[in-house]
């Protein structure tokens, strides 16, 4: 080389800057899988090239195309891919189905009062454009909460932070009223009627469950759910709600299905397959959810206990978490940190799922949400609304860095028409609540 | 799966081990991390049930090399209608002047975007990934005289990149 190539060459090294984050071999892995089923769909689909023949094969190369194998694809993604794929079919009732509840309900009258804080109808804050305007982002509200824990229900939405639940305005992003709750375990609160669900304690053998008034967050009742085996730490692990008004507990190695009108536990589903990450129960109630660590999803009849089906990706280390059920299958999270990205498994099989959204970085996440009858991606990289029957991504907008530094939108919500995320921006030190005018396609 | 083939030996610590390199050359390449992190996959997910034979001949970097080439230029001839980039991934804050350093990145990818796609992959093997140009040709399935004559035809459009004179003379470092 001479001199000029020389030069050349330092300053590529010199400037090429080091990668945010690295490939993994989870991450490979997870690609062949992807390639394996995208080639069994594509033999049930497509006719054989003839010779000389190009056959169309749309845009796969590159990226997490969406697949729709059948069950045949098991074999060819775990053949080639190093991979093992299962999808079994269960139809014994679970052993522990319908175990005799235990719990103990009270009502505190030692509770912490709520604070109510703001009663006025002016925002505290003007209303201030952000993310250059991505899906017409403004921020309304500067507190700061846990990413995914923005949720909505009876005309409010409700956020925790370090172990306080809050209520907003959604007319003005006032923090209405605040409780202390405990909150050892993350997780978004869960509104079922007018009362608004927390974890709030995790003792290990235990899990307390407390209730608040939704108005104003005056504790109501508390659970303590018993479990066995370690309880998830992620965001959106732990504690759901469902169409059934249960509520449903990942207990370590099961579920714990709780009325919140009467506080009692009324069944405990065994899963021998857990620790239990995640659970989500399907729109009408008939499936429930079950993800464990070991990257498997286990479907489960919520009414009987009965274990209906399973399947899973085994060769990888990261877990499925997060999990939200929708009337075409099951959505949620895989990995942490920088390799964290967001999935949908149709029909509730794993061998077919398919990743959405461009995941998250500098140790967040992109937790889907159901909200507004669309599904919900955020991130820091693309803000992303997708079919709730299909996991067809309906739009899409790239989120912008500020400065090179993440921004970040999780936890989107829809209310009374209007749609709300939580927002951070890590080089401004500024997080908050914003209001999102997403396209109308975004719409149910 | 009984008998499935497992993770092949080794290749757990060549990803580990070369992760990063081959990513930053994704990024030469494409200009943005989330192409750089397909690139990378897409390649290694290509070795992945090659890597004893690979192994055996001593070549798996040489191999995902040439994948990452070949399929970076099979993207650039496509030019990807319809796709939607993902966005530049945010860049982790550095000490120093983050505003020249992002400057800088800006302005190398400027002029390797100026490139025709044979003479950036040619520039990124043959001056970042430090290969021969025997090496260079191979990945590229071209001959050593193309090599030399697309290297030659890039190091005279970089000379007149806006910016990149700095550059060259040891401005910003990253």
């Amino acid at each position: 080389m001479n001199t000029e190539e020389h030069q050349l060459a330092e300053m590529l090294r010199r400037v090429a800057p080091e990668p945010p984050r690295r490939v993994t071999v989870e991450d490979v892995a997870f690609r062949l899988a992807n390639q394996a089923a995208e080639s069994g769909r594509r033999r049930h689909r497509e006719p054989r090239a003839q010779r000389g023949t190009r056959v169309k094969r749309g845009a796969w190369g590159r990226g997490w195309a969406p697949v729709l194998a059948a069950a045949g694809v098991i074999v060819v993604a775990g053949a080639s891919a190093g991979l093992a794929t299962t999808l079994t079919s269960h139809r014994t009732a679970s052993s522990a189905g319908g175990a005799s509840p235990t719990a103990s309900v009270s009502t505190s009258a030692s509770s912490p009062a709520p604070s109510q804080l703001r009663t006025s109808a002016e925002p505290s804050w003007p209303p201030e454009r952000v993310a250059n305007g991505t899906w017409g982002a403004e921020l309304i509200n500067r507190d700061t909460f846990a990413p995914d824990s923005l949720t909505s229900g009876d005309g409010s939405l409700y956020a925790t932070d370090a172990g306080n639940l809050a209520r907003i305005d959604p007319a003005n992003g006032n923090v209405l009223a605040s409780v202390p709750f405990g909150a050892s375990i993350p997780g978004a609160p869960v509104v079922s009627g007018s009362t608004v669900w927390v974890v709030s304690e995790y003792a290990g053998t235990s899990v307390v469950l407390r209730g608040y008034d939704a108005r104003t967050l005056a504790q109501v009742a508390s659970v303590t759910v018993p479990v066995s085996g370690p309880v998830s730490t992620t965001a959106g692990g732990v504690l759901t709600g469902g169409s059934s008004g249960y509520l449903y507990v990942a207990a370590g190695r099961g579920v714990v299905v709780v009325n919140p009108g009467t506080r009692q536990v009324v069944r405990q589903i065994s899963v021998p397959a857990g620790p239990v990450s995640s659970v989500a129960l399907a729109p009408g109630g008939s499936k429930l959810y079950v993800s464990t660590g070991a990257f498997q999803l286990l479907i489960y009849n919520p009414a009987s206990g009965a274990q209906l089906g399973s399947s899973a990706i085994t060769g990888l280390t990261t877990t499925a978490a997060n999990l939200v059920a929708t009337s075409g299958g099951v959505w949620g999270t895989t990995g942490v940190g920088m390799t964290e990205s967001a999935w949908f498994a149709p029909g509730g099989d794993l061998t077919r799922m398919f990743r959405l959204g461009a995941g998250a970085g500098a140790g967040l996440s992109s937790v889907p949400t159901l909200s507004g009858g669309v599904v919900w991606i955020g991130g820091s990289h693309t803000l992303v609304c997708a079919s709730p029957e299909t996991g067809q991504v309906r739009e899409s907008v790239v989120i912008p860095t500020d400065g090179g530094v993440v921004e970040h939108f999780g936890s989107v919500t829809v209310m009374a028409g209007h749609t709300y995320a939580y927002y951070t921006d890590q080089r401004a030190t500024q997080a908050g609540l914003v209001t999102l005018t997403p396209p109308g396609a975004c719409s149910s | 799966m009984e008998g499935r083939p497992s993770e092949p030996d080794g290749f757990r610590d060549f990803v580990e081990a070369r992760s990063t390199a081959l990513l930053r050359s994704g990024w030469l390449l494409t200009g943005d991390w989330p192409s750089a992190e397909d690139l990378v996959q897409t390649a290694l997910a290509a070795a992945w049930p090659r890597w004893d034979s690979l192994i055996r001949q001593d070549a798996p970097e040489l191999y995902v090399r040439k994948i990452m080439v070949n399929t970076y230029l099979r993207w650039r001839r496509r030019r990807w209608n319809g796709e939607v980039a993902t966005g530049r991934l945010p860049e982790l804050q550095a000490y120093g002047d983050v505003f020249a350093q992002v400057d800088a990145r800006q302005a190398l990818i400027a002029a390797l975007d100026r490139l025709p796609a044979r003479q950036r992959a040619v520039v990124v093997l043959r001056y970042f990934a430090d290969q021969t140009e025997s090496q260079t040709a191979a990945a590229m399935g071209c001959s050593v005289g193309t090599v030399k004559a697309h290297a030659s035809k890039a190091l005279a459009r970089l000379r007149d990149a806006p910016g990149l004179a700095e550059l060259l003379a040891g401005g910003v470092s990253s």
